[in-house]
């Protein structure tokens, strides 16, 4: 045995552990985020506890745990009406059980507001709408059908309002350039644009009421269900985003509403202080400031690889560029939000707003965080990922082609230009994904530039000048942090998290899976040339 | 034709040369932009004070004429007032000295004459002492106002206040009078015999809703242990201080009607020289003292030991003393800055910082100095009528070098301390800015990430460039790679919400974790050691040993969990934590040490294990075939040839990993709970300076001490990485030279 230990087999071993042990934590943190954030488009089932006390209660099963003070299982059970009860979780120990059965006919709500609502449906009540089906649950069916029709002409009013609502903001900011510009000479201008404003917000504001009386009107036709207690809750109708009975889903239909509710998390709004909803800004937020950071980091970054190869001699220069190249990849990611705040927001940003919007402060246009400030600090933040990634697929070139192609006559630009950079794209191709990988998952610089919780519009719209780049947005690694950690109901909103986290994950893993084979098809292809 | 196209392209190349090589330096130029930027906000906050002398006439001689007891100017320094003996307001524009308007002061009461003095309350309020004993208290409104053609415009009102008046009394030498907030106001007398007495009229609303007065009178009869030589009274009437002439300071409480309680008797003045001005700082808790010999410091009350919840006055600051005796002093309605002067010089000091902001000498022996309601002018009225302004710049008074590096005495503290506080709710609370803890708390995060990341990144490292096949290292060198990419935000969230309640729960566990672990992998090498060599297991598992560790990992985690549940029960009573506090005293914290040490490490693990690996790996082959071919074992070779010899590169990876996890900001965030405290303990949590600067940078106001201190802390973190960086790579450029890689 002694002999086995001087070889040192066993620290072999050791070793192998450490990295088992490293291998074991990635695939735990991903295995997590998995568990958690698939399980939340699952349709579960409402089971209905009976208590020792004669009390009931309906809701989902969270987790099951061990009591720290008491010994026995107890289990955490998602309730929900969160404007009945004021919790949304109960914890019941297990003892006080004595029955669980599974009633068919539990409906779950998903609500505009008050979060979900676990019940029973017992009338629908819909003055002067004829119903041809008696049963409550048709009954609901065709009422949500007709309430849905009756919301499409909201839809519309509330377009001609957003239209008009971007016209009446547009004129202000024109009277605005005027006033700044000298009252008595542009009198009359003021005055045609004021009365044309005039006019707008009073059609603003009558399409305004008919919506309100509309939604009035809507709000009459309500469902009436009962919790577990035997509360009753009136519930107007337009409130109900979705209604299932779990219970009595079967596999097709839960695999229907799975899908469901991963389209409404890629492409609806978020609700409920971000806790509920869709994601669908997050995302757009996130691939537009990506795209907007590529445009500035790819020329840059190309640029600089190719003098460090091509152009640079060895010397004091090179290594002066290299060295900070490499304080670029390793400053902190903080301190280039500073950067862009002190220098991008208060410096540009301030001195264009004096230049070109005067008459808007001090409310600032450009002089605050936005999607264009942070682009270019993030631009500055991955331009090192992009240099690398260039510079190794340039050296990977052989020699002897770029010499061919000189000796044919070629100047250094040509070749570059119709021989090298072609060659070299998978590489610039690799960096490019590698950044935008990086840019998705940084939060610190963008906390302080730009990025908000809510978003009222998206950076990209259809207004004229269609892309406004003093807009700020939203982030999907913002939107962890922020819906994770502040919160008001943190327990509730976690799933949440989870979800978002998780299609984060799998951008991030996805982009830089597709990074890395293509940097070793890229190595394979080159290795063998012999010249 | 075929000229032309070659100077075309000719003409490209230059061009695209010039634009490549402008790219190239742009690289260098951004980083050194970087630098400047955050400099140019950030060393702003040591830059010294400043006074400009925007004016300096004489007043008019029918001004100059009476005494003047009080003067007042306003923030613009483009007009001022006197108020001389007789009770009469001059109000004067400062360019010219020509007077704008005069003003008997209202209300005078009946049968007095002449003002014997005037106190300035802050705020342009004045409480005359009249003649015959009795007070009235007056509010001075000037303001200006510039029109559109630059020309300024005065408005100027004399307010009475009626609330604060008392009737006249004999015999009083010096009085002081104060509104008690609700209650009515009391007055402080300094009588012809130098005997103090306290006079309280109170308002109160009996049971029906009238107003009740209640008038009472107490004389101090505390034996003083000299004549007194200055006095003063804090703005709610609570607190009376004395100075006498061998140099003692005495603090009463008559917020009391019934009794006056003497609460110190302390020698300020150790070598017995008078105390003759005494003025209480913004915020009514430090006192400023000036004595005779022009010493100057300032005291307030202090828990000292054995006094047990008493507070003692005591010592807190020594300013530099001034070069005569301390004529007068004015506090700063903004901060913690007095004015003092002895009449030859007017002295700026911060009390908290201790900093000297400004020594001003006018032209001409000072009389008296006013400041502006802002605390932005300064006007001083000299002996022979001049009046002079001076237009104050002082941007940060209380940042200095040791306020940022050492231990600070603040207001209300027992003793000096590091602290990071840097808002709270009430208006006269003196921002705390230490970087002391920030750094303190970025140095403990990052040694107890690197604790645990470097010896497994380290070891695995090893393992994977030495003794792995090299088809199972195609395969986990991307799975590495892909844990380098999960982004900050992700693991933090997960350390925060997901791992912190986990270990709350299982702390017992993991501490076992680290005992238990090791058995399964010993029974594993023991019967390791049973397979033969050239067997065909033998084969499978060399190259491929760490598959058969994955489940010997679980396995230990698993035994772990379940002696945990054993345990913990019959040892520790059933909760760990509760035991921890009980027997050891130690608070354990949610979001604390250990969590942010696992998080934080596993965050730089793929950075460490990537370049290790690299660099081992790098060793030349003949290095370690030579050594096998001697006869060592593989790890033998590993451990004392692979490794040594690439030292270097192994080093420089921990460097960049440090580097990394002292940037860290959104895991330290999310992982820790945020608090700036300095304990050595593992179960407390911290706040690093990146967190830090995260944290508090949308609240700072533009250009304030607290927004350039955060550019401070960015601008050390830059330095300390830049430096970390730029040592890391020559390394490695030296060691990739020494073995001839590309």
């Amino acid at each position: 045995m002694k002999q086995f230990w001087k070889t040192g087999e066993p620290y072999v071993l050791a070793t192998g552990g450490t990295l088992a042990i490293i291998l074991v934590m990635t695939i735990t943190l991903v295995g997590v985020v998995l568990s958690n954030g698939l399980g939340y488009f699952w349709p579960r089932e409402l089971i209905k506890l009976e208590l020792k006390d004669g009390s009931a209660a309906l809701g989902q099963i969270v987790q099951h745990e061990k009591d720290p003070h008491l010994g026995g299982k107890r289990i955490q059970l998602k309730v929900g009406n969160r404007d009945l009860s004021g919790q949304d979780f109960r914890w019941i120990d297990e003892s006080d059980i004595v029955r669980k059965s599974v009633p068919n006919d539990a409906m779950l709500l998903e609500r505009r507001e008050h979060g979900n609502y676990f019940g029973f449906l017992k009338a629908v009540t819909a003055e002067g709408i004829p119903l041809n089906v008696t049963a409550p649950l048709d009954a609901l069916e065709q009422v949500r059908k007709i309430v849905e029709g009756k919301q499409t002409e909201t839809e519309n009013r509330k377009k001609e309002m957003s239209n008009l609502n971007v016209d009446v903001e547009r004129l202000r900011l024109k009277l605005l350039k005027l006033e700044y510009g000298g009252r008595e000479k542009n009198a009359s201008e003021i005055a045609e644009l004021t009365s044309l404003r005039e006019k707008k917000l009073a059609d603003f504001s009558k399409l305004n009421e008919k919506i309100t009386a509309d939604q009035a009107e809507i709000a009459k036709i309500t469902a009436q269900f009962s919790d577990i207690t035997g509360a009753v809750k009136d519930i107007a109708v337009i409130d109900i985003i979705a209604a299932q009975s779990p219970n009595s889903m079967s596999l097709f239909a839960k695999s229907a509403a799975y899908l469901e509710r991963i389209r409404e998390l890629l492409l609806d709004d978020p609700r409920e202080s971000n806790t509920e909803g869709g994601l669908f800004p997050a995302i757009f937020g996130t691939v537009m400031m990506v795209l907007l950071m590529s445009l500035f980091s790819l020329p840059f970054g190309v640029i600089a690889a190719i003098y460090l190869r091509e152009y640079a001699r060895d010397g004091l220069m090179t290594r002066i560029v290299r060295i900070a190249v490499n304080n670029l990849a390793g400053v902190p990611s903080i301190v280039y939000g500073v950067f862009g705040l002190g220098f991008f927001v208060y410096g540009i940003g301030g001195s264009i707003d004096s230049l070109f919007f005067p008459e808007r402060l001090p409310t600032p246009t450009f002089g605050t965080g936005g999607i264009l400030w942070s682009s270019l600090t993030l631009a500055l933040l991955t331009v090192p990922v992009v240099i690398v990634a260039t510079e190794e697929s340039l050296a990977s070139i052989p020699k002897g082609v770029r010499e061919g192609s000189l000796a044919l006559g070629a100047t250094k630009f040509q070749t570059l230009m119709r021989i090298l950079l072609p060659m070299a794209t998978p590489g610039i191709m690799t960096g490019l994904i590698l950044s935008m990988a990086r840019a998705a998952g940084e939060v610190a610089p963008l906390m302080i530039v730009g990025v908000v919780k809510l978003a009222p519009t998206l950076p990209f719209d259809l207004d004229f000048p269609f892309f406004h780049a003093e807009r700020k947005f939203m982030h999907l690694g913002f939107h962890i942090y922020d819906v994770g950690f502040q919160s008001p109901n943190v327990e509730a909103a976690k799933p949440m998290v989870y979800v978002t986290t998780m299609l984060l994950l799998f951008i991030v893993i996805v982009a830089s899976s597709t990074a890395i084979y293509l940097r070793n098809r890229m190595r394979a292809r080159y290795t063998t040339s012999t010249f | 034709m075929k000229k032309n196209l070659t100077d075309t392209s000719r003409r490209n190349d230059r061009l695209a040369e010039a634009v490549i090589r402008i790219g190239g330096a742009l690289v260098i130029v951004s980083v050194v932009w970087i630098l400047v930027m955050i400099s140019q906000v950030a060393l702003p906050l040591f830059f010294p004070a400043s006074a400009k002398m925007v004016a300096s006439v004489k007043l008019d001689s029918s001004v100059a004429a009476k005494k003047i007891v009080a003067l007042g100017v306003e923030d613009s320094g483009k007009a001022a007032f006197t108020l001389d003996e007789n009770g009469s307001f001059s109000f004067i524009k400062i360019n010219d000295a020509s007077i704008l308007a005069t003003e008997k002061a209202p209300n005078i009461p009946a049968g007095a004459n002449r003002i014997v003095s005037a106190e300035s309350r802050g705020n342009s309020v004045y409480s005359l002492l009249w003649d015959n004993g009795s007070i009235s208290s007056v509010k001075v409104e000037l303001a200006s106002a510039k029109d559109s053609a630059g020309e300024y415009s005065f408005t100027h009102e004399v307010v009475s206040e009626p609330e604060l008046s008392f009737s006249a009394a004999s015999g009083v030498k010096q009085s002081f009078a104060r509104p008690i907030e609700g209650k009515g106001s009391v007055r402080v007398n300094l009588l012809a015999d130098d005997r103090l007495q306290v006079q309280h009229q109170l308002i109160e609303k009996d049971l029906l809703g009238n107003d009740k007065r209640s008038d009472s009178t107490a004389l101090i009869t505390d034996p003083l242990p000299g004549k007194l030589s200055a006095l003063t009274l804090d703005s709610k009437g609570h607190y009376l201080y004395a100075g006498t002439e061998n140099g003692m300071l005495l603090r009463w409480d008559i917020s009391e009607p019934d009794g006056v309680n003497l609460l110190d008797t302390v020698q300020a003045s150790d070598r017995r020289h008078a105390i003759t001005s005494l003025t209480l700082a913004l915020g009514d808790v430090s006192i400023a003292v000036g004595d005779a010999n022009g010493r100057f410091s300032s005291w307030f009350p202090v828990k000292v030991a054995g006094s047990g919840e008493d507070k003692r006055l005591t010592r807190i600051h020594t300013l530099r003393p001034n070069a005569g005796a301390v004529k007068n002093i004015i506090a700063s309605p903004r901060d913690k800055t007095v004015f003092s002067t002895d009449s030859k010089t007017i002295y700026a000091d911060h009390l908290t910082s201790e900093r000297a902001l400004l020594t001003i000498k006018p032209a001409e022996v000072v009389r008296q100095i006013a400041l502006s309601p802002q605390g932005t002018t300064l006007l001083a009225l000299g002996d022979g009528g001049k009046l002079m302004l001076w237009k104050l710049h002082i941007p940060h008074p209380e940042i200095s070098f040791s306020t940022l590096l050492g231990k600070v005495w603040y207001e209300g503290y027992d003793k000096p301390e590091y602290a990071w506080q840097s808002s709270a709710a009430n208006d006269d609370f003196e921002p705390k800015l230490s970087l002391v803890p920030l750094v303190f708390g970025t140095i403990k995060a990052t040694m107890f990430a690197m604790l645990f990341a470097v010896p497994l990144a380290l070891l695995a490292a090893l393992y994977t460039s030495q003794f792995m096949s090299p088809k199972l290292k195609g395969r986990v060198k991307p799975v590495v790679e892909i844990m380098a990419a999960i982004p900050s935000v992700v693991i933090g969230f997960l350390a925060g919400l997901w791992l912190a309640p986990l270990i709350d729960k299982y702390i017992l566990t993991l501490f076992l974790a680290l005992l238990i672990v090791p058995v399964p992998l010993l029974i594993t090498i023991f019967f390791w050691k049973q397979i033969k060599p050239a067997s065909a297991l033998y084969k499978i598992m060399r190259g491929n040993e760490f598959i058969a560790m994955v489940p010997v990992i679980i396995a230990g985690v698993w035994l772990a969990f379940v002696a945990g549940a054993l345990l913990e029960p019959t040892l520790f009573a059933g909760d760990f934590k509760q035991w921890l506090y009980s027997i050891l005293g130690i608070r354990y914290d949610q979001r604390n040490s250990i969590i942010i040490a696992i998080a934080l490490g596993f965050a730089v693990i793929p950075i460490i294990f990537t370049i290790a690996e690299d660099a081992i790996s790098n060793v030349p082959k003949n290095l370690t075939a030579a050594s096998l071919a001697l006869g060592a074992s593989r790890w033998q070779t590993a451990w004392r040839v692979a490794l040594p010899s690439a030292l270097p590169g192994v080093f420089s990876a921990v460097m960049i990993g440090f580097g990394r996890a002292i940037g860290e900001t959104m895991i330290v965030l999310m992982a820790t709970g945020n608090t700036p405290i300095m304990s050595l303990s593992l179960f407390n949590g911290l706040r690093s300076l990146s967190a830090n600067i995260a944290v508090e940078i949308p609240e700072a106001p533009l250009n304030s001490s607290l927004y350039r201190t955060l550019f401070l802390s960015a601008l050390l973190l830059f330095v300390f990485t830049f430096i970390i960086n730029t040592v890391a790579e020559s390394l490695r450029q030296k060691f990739r030279k020494k073995y001839g890689r590309y």
